[in-house]
């Protein structure tokens, strides 16, 4: 057969560990059902330590808060409260999550409350003293409003600025950084206004310092947003304020694929299967954003960077490190010497290789174009890396004594799921495996705790939701618990005295 | 020669043989095909005046704006070309990654936009994609846009069917050479130039060259966005292969240390793919062959570019008084430090009172400082420090940075240089700030 084009994940301990112990997993999916969402809480503790280390090595104070909306467990967010509280929190974006951060463990003054917010959320918010992102000039005047009316202490509050887009030069030479537009907070252009309320409302919010979220790779983009936030920031101080935090959000990202190779080698043969100089790599031609006009391609390729050779805490340091546009000084030292503290707000980037789902093999058949079809105890909103434009293979667990039938050797596969409808995929690719699944076996998605576990989950059709399990290693061997049965304290012989 | 105009030096390029001794071929004569002597510098000046020429005067009556996907050498030409006729240039780009060039075109008087980087939270669905959206703002009525869209316009091929072709033929005698080697970017100049050779002798063998998939050379595309480009026709090569950043930059040192061709890494990306192919070819010969390659562009924008993949070949002497060239254990060793608490008795009581010199970026200083400081950027006093002491060593000082790490290293660096009484403040302006102590703003 053609050379198989595998995308095989990247994996770290523990997670490439646990992905080892295959009879452990086994017994767990068989008495817990698939599919199975399997955490390991210990490693959000690792991950946030290393994006400290960047703090540390640019000299840098300030928190670093998980945006809670990757992932709904409750088991790392435990995990997470445990840790240093002066350099670790949450950020959250819904009354639901506000009440989960709190009964987790953390104290207000690690929680900050980003996004659209209705008056319950900003009501408990206030009342419980965590720090507010105002989404806009309005919900900033709401803020202050409900302070007031029902007598609740000051808030510290961190307007979120948006619409960075700006020429450094003047006149007609220039260079001009264009950025995605945001429906999210307030345009810096419109900044004049929002000091105005800011100081207008002293009695009622205090202004703790300014955030930014950028949903975009680029450096240079975040790097001229954080120049502006540092001019903004000085600005409130001339007003006779005392802001101190430059929030920079999250967007840090994270490497899916180990071998560079691998996803070159797919990229390039996607694109060629869209010229239709080699057959397709997709269900029915699908493109992934590409597409063929008269021998030429065309679009963008709709894909995440699936391999990224600095993601998470370096693509951090990266950022803090290169000169920023205006001023020419590394963000890095800006901050420093501004004596602003940083904040930043990962998601998918601390939740990093922080867990696994897992599904039953169900049906395995042959199909016309050569490839198998393969069906699995779940639908694609169970384990939604496709819906995010990530492609990454899952690994095979045999069954005990499944192995050795005289099928061997790598194989395409197309992988479909539990619900009656043409479109459930779990991804619209052609897998490849280095042999046929058989039914009974278990694949195992690595990497999906950021965004892909739960984020999509729905009862469609009545099909079960996933469990989510906690896993702690414990010796050679593992232990589990369901992750709302998880906290810090469980050791080996239940929980610590 | 007497011009006109200098658009009228566009073209008619010398063709060098490169000795034999460089390559190594024995069969095969190797042409150099010198592009980089075109009068804005590049290989692209044909194709910009060819696209650009026959519009320039109506866009000047409608006060339309050149534009076009560029990050290069188009980029410069057609800047160049906007400004003799009095109109503005744009250029859009992905990222600029060659930073002398971003800072040329801005001399030349381009407006640059960069793009978007792409979505870190992705949306599969979301059909917004920012070229899309360039296309778009261009293709609206009432536009004010001379799009000259290099990658799809045929006159970027013609201006090298009629040009560069023919040249080459001439300059071999009447003869279409047996091999001739490009570099694919818009894969204006590969087409344009393989079909007249083809025209003339249909033997003639095409070798394209791209940018191995990781590489980035500038000038060339990789396999992957070869094929989005309009012009790009993969009938036209005979063989595709590509080509690394250091082979590129192999190439380049070769041409520049042993010919005497001042090429840039495009042109040292088509030397080192012409002999690495015509080698094996070489051995079966027994006739007399010829070769021509294209060398694009000039070096001098790419300094920066080498330096960052093989910076021993523009490696350089240690600086003297370098605060850099300190180890962590000099700088612990032989710079004297003071806390806050010290350092604000120094200040009022000393006799005579110290020098503070705050080390931060202006905006910062003039946001909050210790009173009576003096701003002096650290790199502007690195610079200064390279001439000498900037002050009497009989006038105490007090350094301050942020977090007291780049004062220790120029309290050591002073000390080294004979100053007697250097002291760094120990945890920096963020120490003082967090022991309470005053800073003032103007």
């Amino acid at each position: 057969m053609r050379v198989p084009l595998y995308l095989q994940p990247r994996l770290e301990p523990p997670l490439s560990s646990l992905l080892e112990a295959t009879p452990f997993l086994h017994s767990l999916a068989d008495a817990l059902g698939s599919p199975l969402n399997v955490l390991l809480p210990d490693r959000i503790a690792e991950n946030a330590e290393r994006f400290r280390a960047v703090y540390r090595k640019h000299h840098l104070t300030g928190r670093v808060t998980f945006a809670h909306k990757a992932n709904r467990s409750s088991a790392l967010l435990r995990r997470l409260a445990a840790t240093d509280p002066g350099s670790t929190g949450v950020d959250v974006a819904s009354l639901g999550e506000l009440q989960h951060a709190l009964s987790c463990g953390f104290t207000p003054d690690r929680i900050t409350a980003t996004g659209p917010k209705d008056p319950r959320f900003l009501w408990l918010a206030a009342r419980t003293g965590v720090t507010v992102h105002p989404d806009s000039l309005t919900e900033l005047e709401q803020l202050a409003e409900l302070v007031r009316k029902f007598a609740l202490p000051r808030v510290d509050v961190l307007p979120r600025l948006s619409g960075f887009e700006t020429a450094t030069g003047s006149g007609v030479s220039g260079v001009k950084v264009l950025s995605r537009r945001s429906r999210f907070g307030t345009p810096v252009g419109e900044v004049g206004a929002l000091l105005d309320a800011l100081e207008r409302h002293r009695d009622a919010v205090e202004p703790v310092g300014v955030a930014y979220h950028l949903d975009t790779t680029g450096l240079t983009e975040k790097a001229v947003a954080l120049e502006q936030c540092v001019v903004v920031m000085d600005e409130l101080r001339a007003r006779g304020l005392d802001p101190r935090i430059v929030d920079i959000g999250g967007g840090f990202g994270v490497g899916y694929v180990e071998d560079a190779g691998q996803w070159e080698r797919y990229t390039t043969e996607l694109a060629n299967a869209v010229l239709g100089t080699r057959p397709a790599l997709t269900w029915r031609g699908h493109g992934y954003g590409l597409r063929n006009e008269g021998g030429t391609l065309r679009g963008a390729l709709g894909l995440y960077p699936a391999h990224r050779p600095t993601a998470g805490p370096g693509y951090l340091d990266d950022l803090l490190s290169a000169p920023a546009p205006a001023s020419g000084r590394p963000p890095a030292t800006l901050l420093l010497e501004h004596l602003y503290d940083l904040a930043v707000q990962p998601g998918r980037a601390l939740v990093d290789q922080c867990g696994a789902v897992l599904a039953r093999v169900l049906d395995v058949r042959p199909t016309d174009s050569g490839d198998h079809l393969v069906r699995v105890g779940m639908n694609a909103g169970d384990m939604s890396l496709e819906e995010h434009g990530v492609l990454v293979d899952p690994l095979l667990l045999p069954r005990e004594g499944g192995q050795g039938q005289g099928d061997e050797g790598p194989v395409g596969i197309r992988l479909v799921g539990n619900l009656c409808l043409e479109a459930d995929l779990i991804t619209r690719r052609t897998v490849y495996l280095p042999r046929l699944p058989h039914v009974g076996d278990l694949l195992a998605f690595a990497n999906t705790a950021g965004y892909a576990m739960d984020f999509h989950a729905h009862v469609a059709q009545r099909q079960p939701l996933a469990r989510t399990v906690a896993v702690v290693r414990d010796g050679g061997s593992w232990r589990w618990c369901p992750d709302e049965e998880y906290w810090p304290i469980t050791q080996s012989g239940g929980p610590a005295s | 020669m007497r011009y006109e105009s200098i658009t009228e030096a566009i073209g008619n390029t010398p063709l060098v043989r490169i000795d034999p001794a460089v390559h190594g071929l024995v069969h095969i004569d190797l042409y150099a095909k010198l592009e980089m002597l075109n009068p804005f510098g590049s290989v692209k000046d044909r194709p910009a005046w060819n696209m650009a020429g026959p519009h320039l005067a109506t866009a000047a009556e409608r006060g339309e704006t050149v534009v076009e996907l560029s990050s290069g050498n188009t980029a410069k030409a057609l800047a160049l070309l906007a400004g003799m006729h009095g109109l503005r240039f744009k250029s859009v780009t992905n990222r600029m990654r060659i930073p002398e060039i971003k800072e040329l075109l801005l001399l030349l008087g381009a407006e640059i936009e960069e793009l978007p980087g792409r979505s870190e939270c992705l949306d599969p669905t979301d059909t917004d994609d920012p070229l899309t959206r360039f296309h778009q703002a261009l293709a609206e009525p009432g536009g004010t846009y001379l799009h000259t869209d290099q990658y799809f316009n045929p006159r970027n091929t013609e201006a090298h069917a009629s040009g560069t072709g023919p040249e080459i033929i001439k300059d071999l005698d009447g003869r279409a050479p047996d091999w001739f080697i490009a570099c694919v970017g818009t894969a204006g100049s590969s087409t344009g130039v393989a079909r007249v050779l083809r025209e003339h002798d249909p033997d003639v063998r095409v070798l394209g060259l791209v940018a191995h998939k990781s590489d980035f050379i500038p000038g060339i595309r990789t396999i992957d966005e070869v094929h989005q480009v309009g012009l790009f026709d993969p009938a036209t090569y005979d063989t595709i292969e590509s080509v690394t950043a250091d082979e590129a930059i192999d190439g380049m040192v070769t041409l520049i240390r042993r010919c005497g061709l001042l090429s840039g890494p495009t042109g040292g990306a088509a030397f080192h793919g012409a002999v690495r192919h015509l080698r094996a070819i070489d051995d079966e010969l027994t006739e007399r062959r010829t070769a021509v390659f294209i060398v694009c562009d000039r070096a001098e924008s790419y300094t920066g570019y080498v330096r960052q993949r093989r910076p021993e070949l523009v490696g350089r002497p240690p600086l003297k008084n370098s605060a850099a060239a300190l180890t962590e254990a000099q700088v612990r060793a032989e710079a004297a430090v003071i806390d806050t608490e010290a350092a604000r008795r120094w200040i009022s009581d000393g006799d005579p009172a110290p020098l503070v010199i705050d080390l931060r970026g202006p905006h910062a200083y003039a946001a909050l400082h210790i009173d009576g400081s003096v701003n002096i950027t650290d790199e502007l006093f690195g610079e200064l420090l390279r001439g000498g002491l900037p002050f009497s060593k009989r006038q105490p000082v007090l350094l301050a940075c942020p977090v007291g790490e780049k004062s220790a290293r120029y309290a050591a660096l002073l000390t080294r240089m004979g100053h007697p009484d250097v002291r760094s403040l120990s945890g920096g302006i963020i120490a003082w700030r967090d022991a309470g102590a005053p800073l003032v703003r103007d």
